[in-house]
Order: structure tokens, then C-alpha cells, then sequence
């Protein structure tokens, strides 16, 4: 068994200015209201948890008009040095981008960018498993999208669709472990996508939908240690059989935006 | 049906994206053709494919289009074609779209129209009502809107015909070493299928027909209703009537193959006595052709073109003399022509060929291998070609078709 070759340095921003402002996801309702205080608190010991696992982790300047700035999955995909900027399906969301680039030019990032009409939500949708990047599609990203992050990129792109628009990332319905392993929820999926996954990994770790919903699945990996938003005993279980260490790091303030532990997160050594 | 072609690319293999398309379209009860599909040869390699999609009507067709986007796969972007019209009878617009035989689709107003006929070399003009032409450049006339370069234009190559056919029994074109009694069993198979389809069959022959003494066999063809139309020149016709009425062809008795005494000269006096009664029906009428070919197809009601040539003797009152006229009748005649059978002739089997849509089955039979290769050369590509003697292969047919 091999260990993920990358996940051990992440991309932060802060959470000073979260809030749910609007609502582009089930999950979101803006009547209910953001405790700021408990989401710094959640986010500073997910920032902990990441650096006991062995992670590193760089923090970029929250931005007063951008709440979703926190999730940074959802900026882009690394690829070495390359940067290959998401192209938002809201609008809420698309003022974003000129704030991402700038950071990834800024640390000697490459940025690439697709082209003007797909859309295309970064990690949220495109996470690499093996040598192929795995990517969603439906919801926030255009199945369109996928042909052009291959060009860009090189790597091989399955492309699954998303079927549950509670699950409307990919991140929401799978996560690497291994080269071998994967928690997955193929409940996210619909009969291809499950047919795709099932070929591609040989040993999943499969939620229920309860569990997914949970998100369960938009967890962090470093090395043998994986942080969880939250952990069902049956998952714990078979994580540590496999020889994994669970340590559970509590976001439900963001679960009110739709965001996990993964969403908070943005890896930055990923080689495809 | 409306069409409209879609392009997915990507790891669509692997993704399961082109199996999920295409059930996609098959779940919609709509239908597709692969157009292209280039697959990658390694797992990082992109895949291709282009398909073409039919509904049953626009709305189902542009519902369809929206949901094969979710999946990745867009329009293929495509303009209108231009339309010039024409300045002058018969004289067509530089730059005209030359057709093919093939079937044909124009888009006009952001919707893809069949073209009706489709003919070799010629040009497409789009009436007012929307109905696209195929006109030969004589045929032309001021005003005319003409399809002028390719943009708009396509064409959709044949498929052969599925089932067991003789298409697929022959393994090359044209053969003189394929079982012959059992090629014309599926030939009788083909014209008899093609029938009940209510598909119409075309014979065009030469005067070798007559020479080999095969004439009473094409005449019982027509007599049972078999062909519906016949084209020829007017070297068949008057040696079927010289044989009829004189018993020799070119001079040569048909029953004993003896040429008879100034029998070279028998062809031209049937002609004269068929002009002095001005026409072959005429002839028929008052009692002087009682029997053959060109009796039966007057008897039955059969339609037939003659169509002239620069060496012909007479000619017979009924051969068009203005070779565009005849090209003309000749077309006239071909809607719902699903079998053509050139029977032992090149020149009227290579001016039948430029005329035929491809979609129409085409069965060359000569002696003479030549002949059919010229026919496949100049763009007729669905004829095959039986080698074989004329006379043995017509009464092998009369066998089949009416035992």
C-alpha cells in the first residue's frame, strides 16, 4: 500500500468574514445564523488537526466581500506549479477568482485557465486518485470542463456525474485514502459514475447516504491520518483495521454553508 | 426526422460519458448515427466521437440537445447555406455546389433539409416552400436560388443494405468466379423484396438481349408485371421488333443462328414500318408487332425512354433525338426506382448510373467486365456487377422470379 504522494500542504483562508449571505446550495439558508466565534474556533483547531497529522498549512487574507473565500477547495486545481483557476457557476462566487489568481501568481504558481464558458469548481469537482483525475460534473461543473483540464493538464479525466444536489461536489462523495482506497458514497452518483469508481478503485469504504450526508466523505488525508468532520464507528473502524489514524475536527458552523473539512482545505502538492 | 450532429470529447470511454450518451438519446426514443469516432490509444489519450441525432419533431430534438450538454456533448457548430440566385437560363452561379448521389441535407433557416433527388453533377436549389432540388445545369432558370460553396451542405454516406444481400454475399465488386445460379437467386430475391416494399424496378438494356435470345425472357419479365420501367436505345428497340416481326436479329435467325439472305438490312425495314405507323404503340395497334419486349411494355403500360445516339438507323419515331431530352424523360421516371438492372449495355448503364440517387440497388450484368468497373469509376458505387452472358442470366431470373 502506498500512501496518498500528496496531501501534505494546504491552502487556508481564514474564516473573518464567513457568513451565508446567499443560498446557491441546499444547505444554505440565510436565515440561519453564522456563530462567528464558534466557526474560528472550528477552523483553528481543523488548522491544528492538519498540522498534528504532519500537514503544512498557508493561510491566505480573508477578503471583507468574499464569505465563501474560506472554502478553498473550490479556487482551482495544483498540478506541480500549475495553477488552473475555477470558473464559478455563480455569480456569487465568480468575484472570487481574480483574488485566487493573484495569490497562486504571487507563490510562483503557472496559472493556466480554461475556457470562458464552462464551468468549473476546482477541487470541489476534480480530485486526483492514482493517475487519473477523478471529476463531477452537473451541478457546479460542466462535463464540458473535463476535455479542457485534461488539456491543460495532462492527466487522464474520468468523469462522473452527480446525481443528489445535497452532494453537489465531487468532494462531497469521495475522498482518496491511498493509492488503492477511497471512501466513497455512491449514492452522489448516478449508475455510470458508480460503474467508473467501482473500476477505478479496487477497495472503497462505502458510506450510506445518512453518512454522506454527514459529510463524511469530505474528509483530509495526510499521510495515515485522516480528519474528519465527523466519524460513525463503523467507518472508524475499518479506517483504523486499514491502519489509518481518524481525528475528528467538528465543522457544522460551515456545514450551514455546505462546506466540510475537504472544502476548507486546497491542496498544494498535488503532481498529476 | 430533424437531425442535428453533437461532438463529445474526453476521456469518454473510460468515463462511460459515450455509453451514457447514447442511451441517453435511445431513452429519449430519438435515435443516432455514429458519424466519427477516434479513441485514444492510451488512457491519457482524449477520445472523439461525432454523432448525428434524430427526434421525431424539433421540440423533442431541442429538448434532447439540451440534456446531451449536461453530459458533455455540444452541437457541432454549423451555418446556413448560401444561396445565390441565377442570373441566366441555365447557367449556374460560380462556386455552385456540385452534388453527389448520395443522400443530401442543406440548412436552411437554422433547419436541415432532405434534398428530394438525389443526382451526380449537379446543383441544389432551394424553392420558396423550402423543398431542396437537385436541377441539372440545362434545367436551371433566372432567379433560381442556387447552393453555392459547402458551408450548410451534407452528405451521408450509404450504409449498406442490412440483412443478407448479394452486397454482402459478393466479397469483391465484380466477378467472373462467383457461383452464378446462386447470385441471380438473390438478384430475384432483391427485385422481388424490393417490390413488396413497393419500390418500383428499373431495366435498362442493350440489343445484346435480343442478339443472345434472351428477349422472350425479358418479355415475360414485363408481361408479369416484374419491370415497371424500361429505358433503352433504338438499337434494342428495333432489334426486338425485327425479331418479333422477322424472326432474325441483325440478320441473324434467332432459332436457327444462320444470317439470312440481305438479312443485314431486316433492322432497317421494321424501323421504316414502324415510322410509316408513327410509333411503336401505333405499330402494336393496327396488328404489324404482335410480340416481344416493346410489345409487352406497350400492352402492359409500361413506360419506356429511348434515347438516341449519333449512329443510329432510323431512328424509331420514339427515340428522343435531343439527348438532354432524353436525360430528362429518363428522370422523370426514376421517383420510387428501388432496383436498377443494366442488362448488357455500358452506354445506357453509365447515363442511367449518373441519374440514379445511391440508395438504389444496381445490378450491372455484361460479358464484359469493363463495364462495370467504368460504372463504379464514374461514382456509381452501389452497382454490382455479375459477369456472365445476358441471355443465360435473364432466363436464370424468369426461373427464379416466375417459376
Amino acid at each position: 500500500m502506498t500512501p496518498l504522494q500528496w496531501g501534505r500542504r494546504y491552502l487556508m483562508c481564514p474564516p473573518e468574514h464567513f457568513d451565508v449571505l446567499y443560498e446557491i446550495n441546499p444547505w444554505m439558508h440565510r436565515d440561519v445564523k453564522v456563530d462567528l466565534e464558534r466557526a474560528r474556533d472550528q477552523w483553528e483547531h481543523l488548522v491544528d488537526a492538519l498540522r498534528a497529522a504532519g500537514a503544512e498549512v498557508d493561510v491566505m487574507e480573508p477578503h471583507p466581500d468574499l464569505p465563501d473565500l474560506v472554502f478553498t477547495a473550490n479556487a482551482g486545481i495544483v498540478n506541480g506549479d500549475q495553477f488552473v483557476p475555477s470558473r464559478f457557476r455563480h455569480p456569487e462566487r465568480q468575484a472570487e477568482v481574480p483574488y485566487d489568481i493573484e495569490w497562486f501568481e504571487q507563490h510562483g504558481f503557472v496559472v493556466d485557465t480554461l475556457p470562458e464558458g464552462v464551468s468549473f469548481e476546482g477541487a470541489g469537482d476534480a480530485l486526483p486518485f492514482g493517475r487519473v483525475l477523478l471529476a463531477g460534473y452537473r451541478f457546479r461543473s460542466d462535463a464540458a470542463s473535463h476535455v479542457h483540464l485534461s488539456a491543460l493538464t495532462g492527466a487522464a479525466v474520468r468523469s462522473v456525474e452527480l446525481a443528489d444536489a445535497r452532494l453537489y461536489h465531487l468532494d462531497l462523495t469521495f475522498c482518496p485514502l491511498d493509492d488503492r482506497r477511497a471512501i466513497i458514497a455512491p449514492d452522489g452518483w448516478d449508475s455510470y459514475g458508480r460503474k467508473v469508481v467501482e473500476a477505478l478503485v479496487p477497495e472503497p469504504l462505502e458510506l450510506g447516504l445518512d453518512d454522506a450526508l454527514r459529510f463524511c466523505a469530505n474528509s483530509v488525508v495526510v499521510g495515515t491520518n485522516v480528519v474528519m468532520p465527523s466519524c460513525p464507528p463503523a467507518v472508524g473502524r475499518r479506517l483504523e483495521a486499514w491502519g489509518f489514524d481518524v481525528a475528528v475536527s467538528p465543522v457544522d458552523e460551515f456545514l450551514k454553508a455546505g462546506g466540510g473539512c475537504r472544502c476548507l482545505t486546497l491542496a498544494l502538492d498535488v503532481v498529476l | 426526422m430533424p437531425a442535428e450532429q453533437v461532438e463529445v470529447e474526453g476521456h469518454i470511454i473510460d468515463s462511460l460519458i459515450l455509453a451514457k450518451v447514447l442511451d441517453v438519446v435511445l431513452d429519449a426514443g430519438a435515435d443516432y448515427r455514429l458519424v466519427e469516432v477516434e479513441i485514444g490509444k492510451t488512457s491519457t489519450d482524449p477520445s472523439r466521437a461525432r454523432l448525428e441525432v434524430s427526434a421525431a419533431d424539433d421540440a423533442a430534438l431541442s429538448s434532447l440537445l439540451a440534456e446531451l450538454q449536461v453530459h458533455g456533448a455540444n452541437r457541432v457548430s454549423s451555418t446556413d447555406v448560401e444561396l445565390v440566385p441565377c442570373m441566366v437560363d441555365g447557367v449556374l452561379p460560380a462556386g455552385f455546389y456540385a452534388t453527389t448521389n448520395l443522400p443530401t441535407q442543406v440548412r436552411v433557416d437554422r433547419r436541415w433539409l432532405d434534398v428530394e433527388n438525389p443526382e451526380m453533377d449537379c446543383a441544389l436549389v432551394v424553392l420558396d416552400d423550402l423543398t431542396v432540388r437537385t436541377v441539372p445545369m440545362h434545367r436551371v432558370q433566372m432567379g433560381d436560388r442556387v447552393v453555392v460553396g459547402n458551408d450548410g451542405v451534407r452528405v451521408h454516406p450509404l450504409e449498406r443494405p442490412r440483412g443478407p444481400s448479394p452486397f454482402e454475399f459478393m466479397t469483391s465488386e465484380v466477378s467472373s468466379e462467383k457461383p452464378k445460379d446462386l447470385l441471380v437467386a438473390q438478384v430475384a430475391e432483391r427485385v422481388r423484396d424490393a417490390r413488396d416494399a413497393g419500390g418500383r424496378v428499373l431495366v435498362v438494356c442493350g440489343p445484346a438481349v435480343i442478339h443472345t435470345g434472351a428477349g422472350p425472357h425479358l418479355a415475360r419479365l414485363v408481361r408479369e408485371g416484374v419491370v415497371d420501367v424500361l429505358f433503352a436505345g433504338n438499337g434494342f428497340a428495333a432489334h426486338d421488333i425485327e425479331a418479333n416481326v422477322l424472326g432474325t436479329s441483325l440478320g441473324v435467325n434467332l432459332t436457327e443462328g444462320r444470317a439470312t439472305e440481305h438479312g443485314h438490312s431486316n433492322h432497317l425495314r421494321v424501323i421504316n414500318e414502324v415510322r410509316r405507323r408513327g410509333s411503336i404503340a401505333n405499330a402494336v395497334a393496327d396488328g404489324f408487332l404482335g410480340s416481344g419486349v416493346m410489345y409487352e411494355c406497350v400492352i402492359g403500360g409500361v413506360p419506356f425512354v429511348l434515347g438516341g445516339s449519333v449512329r443510329d438507323d432510323g431512328p424509331l419515331p420514339d427515340v428522343h433525338t435531343d439527348v438532354v431530352a432524353a436525360a430528362d424523360a429518363m428522370r422523370a421516371h426514376l421517383p420510387g426506382v428501388a432496383v436498377a438492372l443494366m442488362l448488357a449495355t455500358t452506354l445506357h448503364a453509365i447515363a442511367t448510373g449518373n441519374l440514379l440517387p445511391a440508395g438504389v440497388e444496381t445490378y450491372c450484368v455484361d460479358i464484359n467486365q469493363a463495364v462495370v468497373t467504368k460504372l463504379a469509376d464514374r461514382g456509381s458505387h452501389q452497382a454490382l456487377g455479375i459477369v456472365t452472358d445476358v441471355g443465360l442470366f435473364l432466363r436464370n431470373l424468369v426461373e427464379h422470379l416466375s417459376p
